[in-house]
């Protein structure tokens, strides 16, 4: 975390006299992945048009690496490869040839820059065939080749996962990982989906009816100190009830054959023995990383769109 | 200016991607050869033109006295008749011999095929645009270190680009049609026709060169015309539509209005500058220097309407 790549300074969009975000203040670092949390309708896509400058900015402005969006669209957008919601390219052209469009855009990038990029994203094999007969996750890769061509310092992915499977949302993951940490890059990924977020992100900003409502770093949220939900999966039921009243000093449900309490992580081990100790036998233990979530959610609250 | 260049080549690759361009250039080229098969056929049948005759000389001063009667007849409709006599005497004071359909007339009656392209060249002006909003692919455009209003004028360049391909396409190919089905004719083949009143001589290549020329100055309007409307409402069916008919009806939009005294700042008055070589124009007082003005104009307009919505809108949900 050291140099600020993109500042957003007081960024402010109204439509037909009816403000759509309200002024947005923050940072992002190099090397460090930022979430843009919120939910549908919340502004994450016209904060995000509005940094690529493919919407106007109402008020405030957006630097990147110092340049100013506004004033200075060229050079503050070349530091910048980004998706904007879906990865949409030429179905009837190969994806090299998609590639070979964007390269000659920016001066500089070389066929064996767009052979690297292709390789990054593992498309080496099918990089010939038209686009129209890729799968989505193959599109999505081609989109994030398209946004490293030219080296940028800050990668803009709206809803990166959005259609991905599984192993797809992992590969993505792992490879946006890759990219903070040993290029340096800053990426901002906004999505809808929490437990997402907090497997990619080192922070995550949330926004909702275009204000920036919290600010935190994905650490802080899962403190080591913060109770957690645990659920128990133990025989007899009963009797381990009954331990684990004593043993936590709290409320114990049961749910589903499950016992369900709260306690720091800490404790744990020492439940667990205590347990054990009076012979009850134990299938499982689970620990919630719902904190988050809850957090989420309590702060979002159940308020509509405005 | 070199990454102009880059800009009209990513263009060019989309246009020639895209299997629609090339059933366009398919359907020209069934067009141009069908008519000349159909020619030749119909010629043949006919059997009216054979080879040039020994006596042309005589032919023509006999038909040149045949006309001179019907002049005497009728005076009132001497015109046409008065030019084929000039014409005829130059002939024959020069030793030019006329010249059966080879080639070179064949390239002449192609020219009714650029309507077509204007037709095409409106669906590629009215799509170049709106096509990267309907696949979504223009936010991938707009983020790259280039101004919006270069990258709109790669597109209409491209556009433009397209019309002198097609032009030249059909200028070639009616060539080799003609010359493989009607006989080779040379460039310099003299071609004959009447100014202010006295017979000039041209070689046949400029000739017929300018008249394609000059016939796509109604191409380049509409087609800069659909730009405009495309990028404005970035519905391509409504631009094509639109401009389209106003192609069509133009003529009768002008007629309509002729009595009017701005009728001659219509764009369709002026939009055919054959008017000032050969024959008189439809609204009087047209020149040629006011027409190319009140040309200019309008490109000026519609390309500065398209550049207004084009760099000022936001990009929003395409």
């Amino acid at each position: 975390m050291s140099e600020s790549i993109m500042e957003l300074k007081n960024l402010k969009k109204t439509i037909k006299g009816k403000p759509i975000i309200k002024g947005l203040n923050f940072s992002i670092q190099s090397g460090e992945v930022f979430g843009f949390l919120g939910p549908n309708g919340a502004g994450k896509t016209t904060t995000i048009r509005m940094m690529a400058g493919l919407m106007r900015m109402s008020e405030g402005d957006v630097y990147i690496q110092g340049h100013s969006v506004k004033k200075n669209f060229k050079e503050a957008i070349q530091h910048v490869g980004a998706i904007v919601e879906n990865p949409e390219m030429y179905p009837f052209m190969s994806g090299r040839k998609n590639l070979v469009h964007y390269a000659r855009m920016v001066p500089g990038i070389t066929k064996e820059r767009i052979d690297e990029v292709v390789q990054l994203v593992g498309l080496e094999n099918r990089i010939n065939e038209k686009v129209s007969k890729y799968s989505l996750g193959m599109r999505q890769r081609l989109g994030i080749a398209q946004a490293l061509l030219h080296k940028p310092s800050i990668l803009i992915l709206d809803e990166p996962t959005n259609g991905l499977d599984p192993s797809g949302i992992r590969e993505i993951r792992a490879y946006i990982r890759r990219l903070a940490s040993e290029e340096g890059v800053a990426v901002i990924v906004s999505s809808h989906i929490l437990s997402e977020m907090e497997l990619m992100c080192d922070r995550i900003g949330i926004i909702k009816n275009g204000e920036l409502i919290s600010m935190q770093s994905v650490n802080d949220a899962l403190e080591e100190t913060d109770k957690k939900e645990v659920f128990l999966e133990a025989e007899p039921i009963n009797e381990a009830q009954g331990v684990l009243k004593e043993a936590v000093n709290g409320k114990v449900t049961t749910q589903g054959g499950q016992l369900i309490f709260t306690a720091k992580r800490e404790e744990l081990p020492s439940i667990v023995q205590k347990l054990v100790e009076h012979n009850i036998n134990i299938y499982g233990v689970t620990v919630s990383r719902s904190t988050l979530e809850d957090k989420f959610l309590n702060l979002i609250g159940e308020g509509a769109i405005e | 200016m070199n990454n102009f260049i880059q800009l009209i080549k990513n263009e060019q690759m989309k246009m020639y991607s895209q299997t629609a361009t090339w059933v366009m250039l398919i359907i020209l080229a069934v067009l141009v050869v069908g008519i000349g098969v159909f020619f030749k056929v119909d010629g043949m049948l006919m059997e009216d033109s054979g080879e040039p005759s020994e006596n042309w000389e005589e032919q023509l001063q006999a038909e040149n006295e045949q006309l001179q009667q019907e002049i005497d007849k009728e005076p009132g409709f001497s015109g046409m008749n008065e030019e084929t006599i000039a014409m005829n005497q130059y002939r024959l004071d020069h030793e030019i011999p006329p010249d059966d359909y080879d080639a070179w007339n064949f390239v002449q009656e192609n020219r009714s095929n650029i309507s077509l392209i204007s037709l095409l060249t409106i669906i590629v002006a009215a799509s170049i645009i709106a096509n990267e909003f309907k696949w979504g692919t223009i936010k991938l455009l707009l983020i790259r270190p280039i101004s919006r209003t270069k990258i709109l004028a790669a597109k209409y360049v491209s556009v433009l680009v397209y019309a002198i391909t097609m032009l030249l396409f059909l200028y070639v190919l009616s060539f080799i049609t003609g010359s493989l089905l009607f006989g080779f004719a040379s460039i310099n083949e003299p071609y004959l026709f009447m100014k202010d009143g006295e017979v000039q001589e041209a070689p046949i290549f400029q000739h017929t060169a300018s008249q394609y020329l000059l016939s796509s100055v109604n191409l380049v309007m509409m087609a800069t015309f659909a730009f405009m409307i495309s990028t404005v409402f970035r519905n391509s069916a409504l631009a094509i539509g639109v401009a389209i008919f106003l192609m069509m009806s133009g003529n009768t939009i002008v007629g309509f209005f002729a009595n009017q005294e701005w009728a001659k700042y219509i764009l369709f008055a002026n939009t055919d500058l054959n008017q000032f070589f050969t024959g008189t124009p439809m609204i009087s007082g047209l020149t040629l220097g006011f027409s190319i003005t009140v040309l200019i104009a309008y490109l000026i307009i519609f390309l500065g309407l398209a550049w207004v919505f084009f760099t000022k809108r936001d990009v929003t949900n395409a």
